[in-house]
């Protein structure tokens, strides 16, 4: 499963188009910033018209939503800008509609968009982590670095979603004026992005504006980093975002994978011999989920894209070893 | 990799009925094109980037390099790696 590399796109730059798929009323309009080759999860900015109505219903995958101008009528609650939907598989919104008309970008986690008409949850819905909140009403801004390393002042961010598990989150950021930070980062995971409002630039990308949309897989370079008058954003990763620096402005995706692993070894050396002593080529006993597996050969990071549509990770193809060998040479 | 929960089926009719894979095929075209778009416009942004980059290797040595948060720690010339001719690609 894996997107490829789409880095930088602005939304402006192209037309919306009517969400013709079967389930969906007629009224919204939607661009495409990315899609999973294998599943169809995607994520869009979408145009709902005013006058637009919908009766109760589900998506069969989970889907999150944040609205970013005009309102919603949803059930008998008004949602404005800011609104941010987590909504599991499955479980139903009541009726909405939109007088004025609205624009949100939402994600569809796991499918492709999907609307059942229904007055009530799907049977195998799970609604514990069902939430409607009001991102830029209900939460502060986090004036502080969240992660060690941390991003520099002037970054701050609002935690809008977190998957205990996996450490996936999703989160509004915003930088200050003036913010800039000089190194370049890297992640474990891949990462989403979409400027609400306002201009940064990337030393690999350049100036992204307002509508800026990035899906950047894990170990890309990015960085540094700068914004003159300051911007409002949403991210998302699927995973922990740890914040590998550093100032090599030519490594590559492979170089910095084999670095993140290095740092590993070195910032939790017990774990490390531990996983090297079992020589673990499943994933350890997890006394939470008992029933997790892990297949290594399933995982393609999207790093690379082909003509085709294809891509794949640039990770070694088998199992093998250093241990008592040479050091590699580069 | 796709984004989300895992504690939770995700995704509760994972088999895409034939409207869906047909407009996930034209969505996937459509994204080959923005992708070929992008790396176009990338390459083209490629002098320019170059003294981006030579900009950031010399404020790092002068004003200083993020190490964590607000704090800097100025690079000695001897811990900046050598280009050695490696190619200064950014989408992969």
């Amino acid at each position: 499963m894996a997107r490829p590399h789409i880095e930088p796109f602005v939304d402006r730059d192209v037309a919306f188009k009517p969400l013709t798929l079967s389930g969906f009323k007629p009224g919204i309009r939607y661009k495409t910033l990315s899609i999973d080759k294998d599943t169809g999860a995607c994520t869009m900015t979408i145009q709902y018209d005013a006058g637009f109505k919908q009766p109760p219903g589900f998506s069969y995958s989970e889907y999150e939503m944040l609205l970013m101008s005009g309102s919603l009528k949803v059930g008998d609650k008004v949602a404005r800008k800011g609104a941010y939907f987590f909504v599991p598989a499955g479980c139903h919104l009541p009726a909405i509609s939109t007088d004025e008309g609205a624009f949100a970008l939402i994600f569809y986690n796991f499918g492709p968009p999907s609307f059942q008409e229904s007055d009530r949850d799907h049977d195998d819905a799970d609604r514990s982590k069902f939430k409607i909140i009001n991102a830029y009403e209900d939460l502060d801004w986090l004036m502080t670095a969240r992660r060690m390393p941390g991003v520099a002042p002037g970054c701050c961010v609002k935690a809008l979603a977190f998957d205990e598990k996996t450490g996936a989150s999703t989160f509004l950021y915003c930088m200050v004026p003036g913010f800039w930070q000089d190194n370049i980062s890297y992640h474990d995971c891949a990462e989403e992005a979409y400027h609400i409002w306002g201009t940064s630039f990337m030393m690999q990308f350049g100036e992204l504006p307002t509508g800026g949309y990035f899906w950047r897989p894990a170990y890309i370079n990015h960085g540094c980093f700068k914004s003159d008058l300051g911007i409002l954003a949403i991210g998302r990763t699927d995973g922990d975002l740890h914040n590998y620096f550093h100032h090599d402005p030519y490594s590559t995706p492979e170089e910095n994978h084999e670095r993140a692993a290095a740092a590993v070894a070195r910032h939790k050396p017990a774990l490390y011999k531990w996983i090297l002593t079992h020589e673990h080529n499943h994933l350890p006993h997890d006394f939470e989920h008992p029933d997790d597996t892990y297949q290594a050969t399933d995982y393609d990071s999207g790093i690379h894209m082909h003509d085709d549509g294809t891509s794949h990770s640039h990770a070694h193809g088998g199992a093998h070893s250093h241990l008592g060998g040479k050091k590699k040479n580069r | 990799m796709t984004l989300g929960s895992t504690t939770i089926r995700g995704n509760l009719r994972p088999k895409m009925t034939k409207d869906e894979a047909a407009w996930v095929k034209q969505e996937l075209a459509e994204q080959i094109d923005r992708y070929k778009k992008i790396v176009q416009e990338m390459e083209a942004l490629t002098p320019q980037r170059e003294k981006w980059v030579a900009d950031f290797l010399h404020r790092i040595q002068t004003r200083g390099y993020h190490v964590h948060a607000g704090n800097r720690r100025v690079i000695p010339k001897n811990e900046i790696r050598p280009r050695d001719g490696r190619p200064l690609q950014v989408v992969y």
